[in-house]
């Protein structure tokens, strides 16, 4: 309740402080197909996105910058761990109760699945022509899901305890037995990406580059920002399949640490997002959707060093672009079996 | 903030009301009615979730067929097996480690004149009031076993490579959980102990015996009820507990059950073989309650008998500083040390530049307190939600504990037990158990805070009924007899006569659950909606988000905030609840 007197008490705010008139031009000056989504969506007043997807910062971040973009649509943001998005989604669906508008996860499963049992409305937003490559094939050919989030996972150092010469290049530099006691790693078992990760290293090393990485004895954590944490704490000096957002965030305050792109290949994890055939707004949903695949949104999460995924919005601070680095990406259908089995083996290769 | 106060005066203001309502239903006995309502809301809070779970366990998943296959799945993997033995491990060790801290704190607090008693108290709330997943990071900071600060320390001065503590062990995980939990004993054993006149001492003095010898023939005997409830609680909550296991005990190759159900959870989600894989723990509650029957069983430890008594402090001489310095070292352990190194990240513009002006802020709590949209509602929403936990759950309590007691109803155990099964049930299951029965319509609790307030009510429901059935314990049906004899109705005499005698138990019971429903992660997780999100929860997130300076600087708001209110609560409650009657 509170949340949106103080949010609504913001956006009109916005219309009036920082002029009604910038807004209203604002509006006017919307693409023709953006402009008539918007009128319906005015009148459906607000959408709720379910996403297990950025930062909850971030999410409230995109969440404002759509309340600007589109004065009179609110954005309830419901951001939680992926799983839980889709258990809560599951349970509205079983529960009869259709509160949800656009669903982001950073599981490929979710949204085939909810594919497979009819439950999503297909639409393709105009914006998402501008997207690159690969954000644009990892959507669902049919429309059901598109990609405007992707986790890039790649290796990172401790600047004052390893040397930019000294430094890992590739994954399977990883093996060596200098690192022994010194990498640290999330669980396929707790982060979806973690699994993604997991399932291109068994596709191009095989199964036994994990037997040869648990001789180093990697710290074994949860998420895959655990590593990111533990490199600032000094406790371990590599940070394996590390998100680049994450450690981007923990550099600019300063922390001692720097991103390594693998030669043998950066880790892109796309992450779906779809609208549910019973979204209560759905035009405003479909607006989200433009908005998301449009450079608006890029600009507001490259501040939080979300990667970039069009061409016109540069990538984050220090990062490199993505179309100048070699990188690897599993399929829907790779992660959708093979995660499940990946997780077994890893358990049964870590002990945990 | 005021809730305590307002239950006194809301007992107060109960008895001006309701003498008028007695009259007219004396004749219906009127306490009858009350026990129905008492059960219902048993069966409400406890028996229809459980049952709900136990029913999945059994069924099919999609279809609902009878089937026993979840628990061929639960039960057919070693590694399975080994999680479950794990917990009951790490069980046993945290609650006789918390026993180590708890007791001799308790006894020098309660009946020594060993001096600096309210620093002790404090450090005992502190310890408490921290989140278990806040202290595990500050262990983790200081015993990591290449750059915690104790292993640093230990280098530089012996020039030893070796690491001295390892927090990343079997050993490191029971210590960090019982350096939380050991206030649950604490309390349960001061309170017992306040109870007890020294007259019981003086008699042992009498008769030739020493101070330590009086302390552990007569002083510790007579609150062994206190002890092993404590015992039986830290037993359930280490059992049931997520968040330091996942942080500590993963790293460790440590498997556990929450660990292990959270396996379960995983898409694709198997609910059913979840439910299966926890019902053992029910039985380990059964168990123990049993157990814990037998114990006490056929011997007295009533020391509240309306005689009246004069309570003194022991006199220790030179070894009250040994007893303080144990105190101290208790504090620096689960407090001091593990704050020390929280607040320095949380003032940090980066956590992994140490110690220097520049890198100095105070940008984490401003970001938190002025720019954060979801900072301030979840700490109005921790604080309401888990007053009105706490009061709930300490009224249902008292009343179970006191039928039970007193033997009022058939079946009195049944009850006992529903009030002390949620206790086992790890908290995501928990919440499970919530969303199956009252999430979806016709009930819809879905995202209200009605649902989370009810589900931590239900799970604290044991630690206010074990503080509430020692404490009914301790008065001897007498002193109620006395009242009846008299002509007094059974609510009024427990009104007038058993409530006055234990309502200061009954405000520690209500600040414990307080203290610990604020803290809860593991439930809230699963129930909190988009406008009902807790501190922990919104702590948890942050912990995500790899920003640690922030979820530092949340966990020192939180630990303010907590602070202030308890701080609030004890001056209201009356300084009796600190201090002893003279």
């Amino acid at each position: 309740m509170q949340g949106i007197s103080r949010r609504g008490l913001l956006a009109s705010a916005a219309i009036i402080g920082s002029g009604g008139a910038v807004a209203r031009a604002a509006a006017q000056e919307l693409p023709s197909h953006e402009r008539e989504l918007y009128e319906a969506a005015r009148r459906e007043g607000e959408i709720t996105w379910y996403s297990g997807q950025q930062s909850a910062e971030t999410s409230e971040a995109v969440g404002r910058a759509f309340g600007e973009r589109y004065p009179g649509v609110h954005v309830n943001v419901v951001r939680s761990t992926s799983q839980v998005a889709f258990q809560r989604l599951s349970q509205d669906m079983r529960a009869g109760v259709a509160q949800c508008d656009v669903f982001s996860s950073t599981d490929y499963s979710h949204s085939t699945f909810l594919k497979r049992q009819g439950r999503l409305m297909a639409y393709r937003p105009q914006n998402a022509a501008g997207l690159i490559e690969v954000a644009r094939e990892a959507g669902d050919p049919d429309g059901h899901f598109h990609v405007f989030y992707i986790g890039v996972h790649l290796i990172s150092r401790h600047t004052g305890q390893v040397p930019e010469g000294e430094a890992p290049k590739s994954w399977t530099d990883l093996l060596d037995p200098k690192w022994r006691d010194k990498l640290a790693v999330g669980h396929p078992g707790y982060s979806g990406a973690i699994g993604s990760w997991a399932l291109l290293m068994r596709k191009l090393y095989g199964w036994d580059y994990f037997t040869r990485l648990e001789k180093n004895r990697p710290q074994i954590g949860r998420s895959s920002i655990d590593p990111v944490t533990i490199l600032s704490a000094g406790e371990r000096q590599i940070g394996v399949a590390v998100p680049s957002a994450t450690a981007l965030l923990a550099i600019s305050r300063g922390n001692p640490q720097a991103l390594i792109y693998p030669a043998d290949g950066t880790v892109v994890v796309p992450s779906p997002s779809c609208i549910p055939k019973d979204a209560p707004h759905p035009n405003a949903a479909k607006l989200f959707m433009e908005f998301a695949t449009g450079p608006e949104y890029f600009r507001v999460t490259r501040r939080y060093f979300s990667e970039s995924l069009r061409g016109d919005v540069p990538p984050p601070e220090g990062a490199k672009p993505l179309d100048s680095i070699k990188l690897i990406v599993p399929t829907p259908q790779e992660v959708e079996t093979g995660v499940t089995e990946v997780k077994e083996q890893w358990r049964d290769t870590f002990g945990i | 903030m005021t809730e305590s106060a307002a239950i006194l005066t809301k007992t107060e203001a109960e008895g001006a009301r309701r003498p008028g309502l007695l009259r007219r239903l004396r004749y219906l006995e009127p306490s009858n009615l009350l026990w129905i309502l008492l059960i219902a809301a048993l069966l409400f809070l406890v028996a229809v979730p459980i049952g709900k779970l136990l029913i999945v366990s059994f069924e099919k998943q999609g279809s609902g067929d009878f089937t026993f296959a979840n628990y061929a799945t639960a039960y057919g993997r070693v590694r399975y097996l080994e999680a479950l033995g794990n917990s009951l491990m790490l069980g046993g060790l945290s609650a006789l480690l918390a026993v180590v801290f708890a007791v001799p704190l308790a006894w020098a607090v309660s009946r020594t004149d060993m001096p600096g008693k309210g620093l002790t108290w404090a450090m005992v709330m502190g310890a408490f009031i921290m989140p278990p997943y806040l202290g595990a990071v500050g262990w983790i900071l200081l015993a990591g076993p290449n750059s915690g600060f104790i292993n640093q320390a230990w280098t530089w001065l012996t020039g030893l490579q070796a690491p001295l503590v390892n927090v990343y062990s079997f050993f490191g995980l029971a210590l960090v959980i019982s350096l939380h939990s050991f206030p649950l004993i604490f309390i349960f054993v001061k309170s017992a102990l306040d109870l007890i006149s020294s007259e019981m001492e003086d008699a042992a003095n009498i008769l030739g015996a020493g101070t330590w010898t009086t302390t552990r023939k007569v002083t510790l005997p007579l609150v062994w009820p206190a002890v092993l409830g404590g015992i039986i609680v830290v037993f359930l909550e280490t059992v049931a507990l997520f968040g330091t296991p996942a942080i500590i005990g993963i790293p460790a190759r440590i498997n556990v059950v929450t660990t292990q159900l959270w396996q379960f959870f995983e898409y694709p989600v198997r609910v059913e073989v979840a439910a299966a894989y926890a019902m053992p723990l029910l039985l380990i509650t059964i168990g123990m309650i049993a157990v814990q029957k037998l114990l006490l069983a056929r011997k007295g430890f009533v020391s509240q008998t309306g005689k009246g008594g004069e309570r003194r402090p022991i006199r220790l001489g030179r070894w009250r500083w040994v007893v303080l310095g144990y105190c101290g070292f208790v504090g620096l352990l689960a407090v001091l040390m593990p704050l020390a190194v929280l607040l320095q990240a949380s003032f940090a513009k980066a956590w992994g530049r140490g110690l220097s002006w520049d890198n100095l802020t105070l940008g984490n709590y401003g970001y938190l307190l002025f720019r954060h949209e979801m900072a301030l509602p979840s700490i109005w929403n921790t604080l309401w939600f888990s007053a009105a936990s706490a009061t709930a759950a300490v009224v249902i309590a008292v009343l179970v504990a006191y039928i039970v007691a007193r033997k009022l109803v058939p079946f009195g155990s049944v009850l006992s037990f529903l009030a002390m099964a949620p206790f086992v049930i790890p908290g995501i299951v928990m919440a499970i158990g919530f969303y199956a029965a009252y999430a979806a319509p016709p009930i819809a609790l879905y995202g209200t805070a009605l649902i989370i307030i009810l589900a931590f009510t239900a799970r604290f429901l044991p630690i206010a009924f074990a503080n509430s059935a020692a404490a009914v314990r301790a008065v001897h049906p007498e002193m109620e007899e006395a009242a009846r004899i008299l002509g007094g109705g059974r609510l009024l005499t427990v009104r007038r006569i058993t409530a006055p005698l234990i309502i200061r138990s009954l405000i520690g019971g209500w600040l414990i659950v307080f203290i610990v429903a604020s803290r809860e992660l593991s439930a809230a997780v699963f129930l909190v909606g988009p406008r009902t999100r807790t501190m922990s929860v919104l702590l948890y997130d942050l912990s995500e988000a790899g920003n640690f300076e922030v979820l530092a600087a949340f966990g020192g708001l939180l630990l303010a905030i907590t602070l202030i209110l308890v701080a609030i609560g004890m001056k209201l409650a009356g300084r009796d609840f600190m201090l002893r009657r003279s």
